[in-house]
């Protein structure tokens, strides 16, 4: 990502995003189903796994985030369209949500409730606006993210 | 643009302080302590509040600070993690040194950190496992004789002589050995009396105080977590006094919802149990007190459904209102978050008569507070079978002025045969005794 100057994306750095941007969405889903199963059954197995879930989904987010905030706003800062810029805030909005919800997490038993549900809700549907604002960006343009 | 990712920047650094930020507590800790201590209203955390100061030890010569009219000094040094003692009839001290078994699985992401960061005070450092007797060396006064007692132990708390036998509470059973007078090892490996709660062990600590006539023991078993969040399932038996028959090893709740009973005594002119309670943390600084009581047979005082009485505490589903009903409010209050870890119950000592009829409680000192509370010993005077007034700081001076930095902190308390106070200190590693400035060389 040293090539500022070139208009072509580094094929590492995006070949790492590819990889890893998948792995948060999954986790921020299965953190919902979660909190939605110990909401209605108080098991606290559920409780626990919701706090892994969401801790793993961040975790994995660092790395492809950082990518993205450097392709959009530096590297390839002249090259990036619209739908990228509001796919980035998008994404950090969901981020921002799911590090405050991470640490609801951390509360003891039945305190996450209902707090944690409301932000992994707020978290998928982000992240589901930003895959479909990708999607809705015209193919000659999507060259550019994917190249 | 750059401003665009500046703001970005700002608001992620917002939420990290957000989740950083803590209260400091509004009372102070003789405002909360007393048999009417004011209680405000429960509070939610992205992060508890957490102020942990760095184990610094005890310098050469460095002292706890007493009280005027009493003086302090340390007759045992170097020990592995010293907790309760036990006044032996020829006045041997035996002192048991443990720690937590570190059973407790790491389960959530939350233990990784804050075991991290409470390791910082000394705490947690590894016990010995093992009990030390101590004997007063003829005239020369400075540190007693040092003997291994008995060894090979899992983290023992509690200890009791019965006749010629003693008691040692393992975190998971009730332990039996013959012991002669006057000797300073005991060999013999020791016969199970009974078992006792042992799973995960988050509170691990199991106190033991005999009955009178020696047919009974009392065990104060703490809870399994600190409000349910490792389940209900796993509280079998927890956060209860239980009784053992001391000739069948038999067992039964004697009262419940007693967070975690560290410390057990009989008041001497009513013949009562009485206990101190850890309560539970991370619903405010100056939630909730933890408190001195007499213990009633069969009775329930609140965890973890509620606090202090009939408060509720959200944090536990499902609820039981029915149970709630009955949960009796503590007698009195010791303060929020001290820690109290040793009970001694004294009518008659050779302190002066202020420390007189009432209970000496050292107080382990706080981690969910700020400022600092606890990290002391404080007297509270009984009337009639009840405490009355706020406690009496007695010993202090376990940290430094700026919260920084820990020395020691206290937990075993007994009055040996002169009628001095022992303090077990496992920060410091030491063991304290303190006199009467009046009676000295006594």
């Amino acid at each position: 990502m040293n090539s500022v100057a070139r208009s072509d994306r580094s094929v590492v750095a995006t070949a790492i995003y590819g990889l890893l941007n998948p792995i948060p969405f999954g986790f921020f889903v299965a953190t919902l189903i979660f909190d939605i199963v110990y909401a209605n059954t108080a098991v606290i197995m559920y409780a626990k796994s919701a706090d892994w879930l969401i801790t793993l989904g961040l975790l994995f987010a660092v790395i492809p985030r950082l990518i993205n905030l450097v392709q959009v706003w530096i590297t390839s800062r002249q090259f990036s369209t619209r739908y990228e810029r509001l796919d980035f805030w998008l994404n950090l909005l969901a981020i921002v949500a799911a590090i405050f919800n991470a640490f609801v997490h951390t509360r003891d038993a039945y305190e996450v409730v209902p707090t944690s549900i409301w932000l992994s809700v707020f978290t998928v549907i982000l992240l589901s606006i930003a895959h479909i604002v990708t999607a809705l960006q015209p193919a000659s343009k999507r060259e550019h993210v994917h190249e | 643009m750059n401003k665009l990712i500046l703001r970005g920047a700002l608001a992620l650094a917002s939420v990290t302080i957000l989740g950083g930020c803590s209260e400091k507590a509004s009372f102070s800790p003789a405002q909360q302590s007393g048999t009417d201590p004011t209680l405000p209203s429960p509070q939610r955390y992205l992060t508890p509040p957490m102020q942990v100061p760095k184990k610094a030890g005890w310098t050469q010569g460095q002292t706890p600070k007493v009280a005027d009219g009493l003086q302090i000094e340390r007759i045992a040094s170097g020990l592995q993690h010293p907790r309760q003692l036990l006044v032996l009839p020829n006045n041997d001290v035996l002192v048991v040194e443990a720690n937590s078994p570190g059973t407790e699985p790491v389960t959530t992401p939350k233990q990784l950190i804050a075991g991290l960061v409470m390791s910082r005070s000394g705490k947690s450092a590894e016990g010995g496992n093992r009990i030390t007797l101590l004997r007063k060396q003829a005239a020369i006064g400075g540190e007693w004789e040092k003997h291994n007692f008995i060894e090979n132990l899992n983290s023992p708390f509690g200890i009791q002589l019965i006749g010629d036998s003693i008691y040692v509470a393992d975190t998971d059973r009730i332990v039996k050995f013959p012991y002669f007078s006057g000797e300073t090892q005991i060999t013999a490996s020791g016969v199970e009396l009974a078992d006792l709660p042992g799973t995960i062990n988050h509170h691990w600590t199991k106190a033991l105080l005999a009955s009178a006539d020696g047919t009974k023991l009392y065990v104060g078993v703490g809870s399994n977590s600190n409000i349910t969040e490792n389940g209900l399932a796993v509280e079998y038996r927890r956060a209860a006094v239980l009784e053992v028959d001391v000739a069948s090893g038999g067992s039964r709740i004697y009262a419940s919802g007693l967070r975690n009973p560290t410390g057990l005594q009989w008041e001497p002119t009513t013949g009562k149990l009485w206990a101190i309670v850890n309560e539970r943390d991370e619903i405010g600084p100056d939630l909730v007190p933890d408190y001195l009581t007499s213990v009633q047979e069969g009775g329930f005082y609140g965890w973890p459904y509620s606090y202090y009485g009939q408060h509720i505490d959200i944090r536990v589903m499902p609820q039981r209102p029915d149970l709630v009903k009955t949960a009796i409010t503590p007698d009195y209050s010791i303060g929020s978050h001290v820690a109290p870890l040793g009970l001694l119950m004294s009518a008659d000592n050779a302190l002066p008569p202020k420390y007189h009829n009432g209970a000496f409680i050292s107080e382990h000192g706080s981690w969910n507070r700020s400022p600092l509370s606890g990290y002391r010993v404080v007297f509270v005077a009984f009337q009639q079978g009840k405490p009355v007034g706020t406690p009496t700081p007695v010993i202090t001076g376990f940290y430094s002025e700026d919260e920084k930095h820990l020395y020691g902190a206290p937990v075993g308390l007994v009055e040996d045969k002169d009628g001095a106070l022992i303090i077990a200190d496992d920060v410091g590693n030491s063991v304290w005794r303190v006199t009467s400035l009046a009676r000295q060389g006594s």
